[in-house]
Order: structure tokens, then C-alpha cells, then sequence
């Protein structure tokens, strides 16, 4: 009897890990299917790939303008983001009564779950009829819009993660700090975010991975010229797409080497975000592992 | 205090600063530095006033130069104090505060500020303006610094100020979008435009076939996301050893995370596309890996949550490690669960990217007999008709359904955080 008690725990034990592994399945088979289309384009195109020349008619396909429109969205994005959710994660963690953060909290995680789609709708309908006007750009599409839209966006993200961070600093560090004359403010600038740096910094690469990844806001709000801008910081005139906005407008319509092209696209984009979700997983740890160990 | 005076008090300001012994070149360029951030804030402060009286733009290019190179000015005088901490934190202050601003009156211009005779230009320039002033005023107190000392205490209340501001602005994107969702998107709400098909390219008619959508998606997800996503936290939590797999395993859920939604979706495009055609369980096999990590994650901080000593409670009584499992650790741990399989669901109620080539059509799909039919979803139908936003009057229908689909989302998010805030279990 507890032979076959045994055994059966045994096969559970077994079929847990068959269901575990799975994840491993797929991202080898994400990676797989997506090289397998993109390798014509590799092949083909060699280096040019990352050239700014796309041209469809002309069967010319370097994709460097949409990489290049994906870098620099994104630093406008972090511009904002960072400071901007650095700081309201200090409130949240430090300053915020508990009446207050019981409030907060739950709402910047609302902020995190409104789908991107509608903010690209709220992009088109509100914040482009905005823009044209005030900067006098030819269309309110723009890279700017697009970071504008990207910032808010990773807001959430590094607001609760820098949060759970901050929370995690044992209270005796802050309170040995206090009791030696120390304001809070100077707690919190020399103690507080010193110790929990690794964990803000992971939560900042969580950001970037998320800004670099997103499709729909940021496809509907810019201009989708596959063209560098010119000066290259030109954030206020149409030209300009990233990878993902290349991808999800011309994917529909693609046809021939085009689609290997895009999934050559689609291949660096997960590379990038894969390396960044495995640093600042790295980064998690450590943090995680120093409070462990006193 | 008498006018006579004032002079009299100018000439001792002026004997204090020209003292003997402040005549070192630190000091004299932290006065310049105060003077200069001063003289910015003062003309910020008087181009506010002008700009809402005149609106000549050659006035107010004018002074926008003149504010520029004054903050050239104390910028340079910053840099040879070797205050370079300070300064990079006052440029990067700087260049939030006038992307902020930029963006801060995000009115549509229906109720914008128009009615007020202050058109957009205006009051970007007034924001420069009010910019300049703040500039002006943090360039004075950074100056200052070295001269006097300031107490902890005041530093500390406009950090505090600062904070608080950053957490509104944090918040004020999240009060215009929901704001105007509402507004403008529950007048499109009816028994018609829920219960009818699409008609003429979605300019009228509902949008039934795509609600089901949304739900059928929603229910494949759970029912392919739950028992994968629950069955390897329960491994990782519960069996697993620290050992290499494990470690692959978890940074494997982790890059899953992370992997951006237009992957998913070309993913399935080059893998399940070409056996189940554009159908339902193509998309529902996307939207299940794309939860799967968030329920993993969930379900093990869930597990975790459940102290050690009630399993040694379990096994101390001869329970087997799955009889404790299932008697002992996931009846505290459910709600957690539950949280995260909401969460998930909620995620892949608003996903557009990873069904747009796997799984959905924007009209004619109608209610699917199969699961390898095509089908409609919110989502993608809030995609099609911003893109006909300006060549057809879909407008109406658009904001309602945006509204639908950001009631559905933010409805289960809420449900979620409910779940998990009531049903806490404290050990």
C-alpha cells in the first residue's frame, strides 16, 4: 500500500514537471519558428538588413531606420518615465499615508492593465489633434507622440516594481538612519534608494523591455515612414517607425522575402527583450539574496 | 519702511557682496549664478503676465530668447562651480517639467481652452513661461547653496512638494483617458449596438459578434493558461530542487514575461496558422502562452504566502507531498491563484497584437460554429475603426466601444485586486 501511495506521488511529481518544462518548449519553439521565417531574409540581405534602404518595389529590405525609430522612441519614453516613476514610487513607498497607498496602489495598477489599443485610441483621437496645433507639426503623428504615448505606458510598470523595491528595505536600516538625526528626506536619498538601487534598476529595464515591445499604441500614433529623420532628433515630423509599428502595418500585406524581412524584425526584438528580462531578473535577484542574508 | 531708504539699503547689499573677503571666484560666480536665475525667473514671470495680455508672437519669441540665454548663462556658471551633481539634476528637472507641461493640457479641443480666447500656442507659452520661473527659482536655490546653509528641513518640504506633484502627474494620464472614455463613449451604449452585428464597416450597427469573441477568447485562454500556469508554479514552488532545470525553467517563465505581444503574434502566424488556418484556437493558444508566466508568477507568490509549518503539520501526520498539496497548501493559497488567472484573463481580453494575424476578421465572422473558425474580438475591432477614424462617421461607434473594452479590462483588473484584497489570508 504505501508502495503504490509512493508511486502514485511519483507520477504527479513527474507530470508537474512535464507541465513546468513546457515554458521551455516555447520559448524554444518562439525562437525556432521565428528564425526558421526570418533566415531567407538574413541570408539575402546579409549585413544590409540593418541598412535604412526599404524599399518594397525595389525588393530592398534593411530595416536600420525602423531599429533606429525604436531607440529613439524609447529614450523619449524613458525620459519621462523614469524620473517621473522613480519619484512617485518614493511617495508611494515612503511619504503616502496608508490611507492614501491603500487607495493609490490599486489604482497604478489599473493604469497597468488599460489595454494598449485604447491607448493608441486616445493617442489618435486626443493627444494628435493636440500636438499639430501646438508644435506646428504637419500631422500630430510623430515620434514624439509616440514616446509621449510609450512614457505613460511604462509609468506603471516602474512605479510599482521601484515600490515593491523600496518596500523591501528592512526597516531597521531606515530606522538606524533616523535615529542618528537623519531627516527622512535624507533617509531616503542616502538609505532607501541606495540599498534598493539593483531592484529600481530592474524595474527601469522592465520598462525599457516593455516601451521596446509595445505594438499597437504605438503603430496608430506614428507616422510610419521608413525613413531616418533628418537631423536624426527630429522628433516632430512624420517620418520615422519602429519595429513593432513596421511590423504590425506591413505584415498584413507582405508578401515574399517582405515577410522574412519582418520576422527578421520580430527575431532582434525578442533577442533584446529576452537579454533585458534575464538582466533585470539577475538584478531582482540580488537584491532578493542581500536581505535573505542580513 | 521709508522709499528714502531703499538706496541706502542697495548700496549695504551691494558693500556685503563686495566685500574683502568674498572676493573669491567661487563666490562671485554663485552671486552671478543667483543673479542670472533670478533675472530668468523674473522675465518667466513677466512673459506670463504679457502673454495672456498681448498675443504678439514676435514679443513673446523675444522674450523666449533672451529667458534662453540668461539660462545658458547660469547653466555655464554652473558648470565652472563644479557643481555638476547639481546641474545634471536641474537639466534633467528641466527637461521633465517642459515635456510635462507640453503635454499637461491634453483637453480635446471640443471643451479645450479655446472658449476662453486661449488657444493652444498661448498656453504652451505660458507654460514656457511658468517653466522659466521655476528654472529661474530652482537655479537660485541650488546657487545658494554653497553660500548659506540650509537647513534639512526646508530641502526636505520641496522634495516633499516635488513628489507629490510627480505622483499627480502620474495619475492625471490615467483621469484623461478614463474621463474621456466615459464621457464621450457611454451616450454610444445601447441595447442595438450590443445586441446587432456590424453594418456598413462598422458605422452602424453593434457589436455583438465581437463581444463573443472577446468572451470565447477569454474562456480558451483560462482553459489552456490555468492548469499549465497553476501545474508549474505548484512544480517550481512545491517539488523542485535549486538545480540547473529549475534555473531554465524560470528564466525561461521570465523571458516568456517579457516577450513583447507582436512576437507572439508572428509566432503564431509561422506556427499555428499554417495547420488550424485563422481561427479561433490559433488565437487561443497565442493568448495562453502570453498569460501563462503572469498566472505562474501569481500562483507561486500565492504558494509562497502558505507558511512552511503547516505542510510539516501534514507530513508530520503521514501525508504524502500531493495529499498536502491538495488538502493543505491550495486552499489558503487560492485566492492568490485566482487573482492571477484574473489577471490573466483580463490581459488577454485587451491583447490586439498576438490575434491580429492568428485569429480575428473585422466583419462576416459572425458567431464562429467551430474552433476553427474565424472570429471577431473588441480589440481588433477598436483597432479597425481608429484606422477609418476621418474617412467613414465611425467615430461613435468607436469611443463606444473603446469604452466596452476598458469597462471589460479594468471591470476583471478591479475584480482581481477585490479578490485579492478581501480574501487575504494572514499566517
Amino acid at each position: 500500500m504505501p508502495l503504490s501511495r509512493m508511486l502514485k506521488d511519483r507520477i504527479i511529481q513527474n507530470i508537474f514537471f512535464i507541465v513546468a518544462a513546457f515554458s521551455i518548449f516555447i520559448i524554444f519553439f518562439i525562437f525556432f519558428f521565428l528564425f526558421q521565417e526570418a533566415f531567407p531574409a538574413f541570408q539575402t540581405m546579409g549585413w544590409d538588413i540593418f541598412g535604412t534602404n526599404w524599399n518594397v518595389a525595389k525588393g530592398q529590405y534593411g530595416i536600420g531606420a525602423a531599429v533606429f525609430g525604436t531607440l529613439i522612441v524609447t529614450a523619449g519614453a524613458m525620459i519621462i518615465a523614469i524620473p517621473l516613476g522613480i519619484m512617485g514610487a518614493i511617495f508611494l513607498s515612503e511619504l503616502a499615508p496608508l490611507k492614501i497607498r491603500v487607495i493609490l496602489k490599486p489604482l497604478i495598477e489599473l493604469l497597468a492593465g488599460i489595454p494598449s489599443i485604447v491607448y493608441g485610441f486616445i493617442g489618435i483621437t486626443l493627444l494628435v489633434g493636440y500636438l499639430q496645433p501646438s508644435f506646428d507639426m504637419l500631422s500630430g503623428y510623430s515620434l514624439l507622440t509616440g514616446s509621449l504615448i510609450l512614457g505613460v505606458m511604462a509609468l506603471p510598470i516602474i512605479v510599482s516594481m521601484s515600490d515593491d523595491a523600496m518596500k523591501a528595505v528592512p526597516r531597521q536600516l531606515k530606522e538606524a538612519s533616523l535615529a542618528v538625526g537623519a531627516t527622512k528626506w535624507q533617509t531616503i536619498k542616502k538609505v532607501t534608494i541606495p540599498t534598493s538601487i539593483s531592484g529600481i534598476s530592474a524595474a527601469v529595464i522592465l520598462g525599457i523591455g516593455r516601451a521596446v515591445g509595445e505594438t499597437m499604441a504605438v503603430s496608430l500614433v506614428l507616422g510610419n515612414m521608413m525613413k531616418i529623420p533628418i537631423p536624426p532628433w527630429d522628433m516632430f515630423e512624420t517620418t520615422g517607425a519602429t519595429v513593432t509599428s513596421l511590423i504590425a502595418h506591413e505584415m498584413g500585406e507582405a508578401a515574399g522575402l517582405q515577410v522574412n524581412a519582418l520576422f527578421a524584425g520580430a527575431v532582434i526584438l525578442f533577442i533584446v527583450v529576452a537579454i533585458m528580462s534575464i538582466s533585470s531578473n539577475i538584478l531582482q535577484e540580488r537584491i532578493e539574496k542581500k536581505f535573505r542574508g542580513g | 519702511m521709508e522709499l528714502g531708504k531703499i538706496p541706502l539699503y542697495l548700496t549695504n547689499i551691494c558693500k556685503e557682496i563686495f566685500k574683502k573677503e568674498n572676493m573669491e571666484f567661487k563666490k562671485i560666480l554663485c552671486y552671478v549664478s543667483i543673479i542670472f536665475s533670478s533675472i530668468v525667473a523674473v522675465i518667466g514671470f513677466v512673459s506670463v503676465v504679457v502673454s495672456v495680455y498681448i498675443g504678439d508672437i514676435f514679443v513673446r519669441i523675444l522674450l523666449v530668447i533672451i529667458a534662453l540665454l540668461f539660462s545658458v548663462l547660469s547653466y555655464y556658471s554652473f558648470v565652472r562651480l563644479h557643481k555638476r551633481k547639481e546641474m545634471v539634476g536641474l537639466l534633467v528637472f528641466t527637461v521633465i517639467v517642459f515635456l510635462v507641461a507640453y503635454c499637461l493640457p491634453m483637453f480635446p479641443p471640443e471643451y479645450g481652452l479655446r472658449q476662453y480666447d486661449l488657444d493652444a500656442s498661448i498656453l504652451k507659452f505660458m507654460m514656457t513661461s511658468v517653466i522659466l520661473v521655476v528654472i529661474g527659482m530652482a537655479g537660485a536655490s541650488f546657487s545658494m547653496k554653497p553660500l548659506y546653509d540650509f537647513s534639512s528641513k526646508s530641502s526636505e518640504a520641496s522634495a516633499y512638494y516635488i513628489l507629490i506633484a510627480s505622483i499627480l502627474l502620474i495619475l492625471y494620464p490615467l483621469a484623461i483617458i478614463i474621463g474621456n472614455i466615459i464621457s464621450s463613449g457611454i451616450g454610444g451604449i445601447s441595447w442595438e449596438f450590443l445586441t446587432q452585428d456590424v453594418r456598413r464597416h462598422g458605422t452602424q450597427g453593434g457589436i455583438l459578434p465581437a463581444l463573443i469573441g472577446s468572451l470565447l477568447i477569454m474562456t480558451g485562454t483560462a482553459l489552456i493558461a490555468l492548469p499549465l500556469g497553476i501545474g508549474s508554479a505548484i512544480y517550481l514552488h512545491e517539488y523542485a530542487k535549486k538545480g540547473i532545470i529549475v534555473r531554465v525553467i524560470r528564466i525561461a517563465v521570465d523571458i516568456l514575461q517579457g516577450t513583447p505581444s507582436i512576437v507572439h503574434g508572428l509566432f503564431g502566424l509561422a506556427l499555428f496558422v499554417p495547420i488550424f488556418g485563422i481561427s479561433l484556437l490559433s488565437g487561443v493558444l497565442i493568448m495562453g502562452f502570453l498569460t501563462l508566466p503572469i498566472i505562474i508568477r501569481a500562483s507561486e507568490e500565492a504558494l509562497k504566502s502558505v507558511p512552511q509549518n503547516l505542510r510539516e503539520g501534514s507530513y508530520a501526520v503521514g501525508a504524502t507531498k500531493w495529499q498536502t498539496i491538495r488538502r493543505v497548501v491550495l486552499p489558503p493559497a487560492l485566492p492568490g491563484i485566482i487573482t492571477g488567472g484574473v489577471l490573466g484573463l483580463g490581459r488577454a481580453a485587451g491583447e490586439t497584437a498576438p490575434i491580429m494575424f492568428t485569429a480575428v476578421v473585422f466583419m462576416g465572422a459572425g458567431v464562429p460554429t467551430t474552433i476553427f473558425n474565424p472570429i471577431q474580438a473588441l480589440p481588433y475591432h477598436l483597432l479597425e475603426l481608429t484606422k477609418y477614424i476621418g474617412a467613414y462617421p465611425v467615430e461613435q461607434n468607436a469611443w463606444a466601444t473603446a469604452f466596452l473594452l476598458l469597462a471589460i479590462v479594468l471591470g476583471i483588473n478591479a475584480m482581481a485586486i477585490i479578490i485579492r484584497e478581501r480574501y487575504r489570508v494572514e499566517f
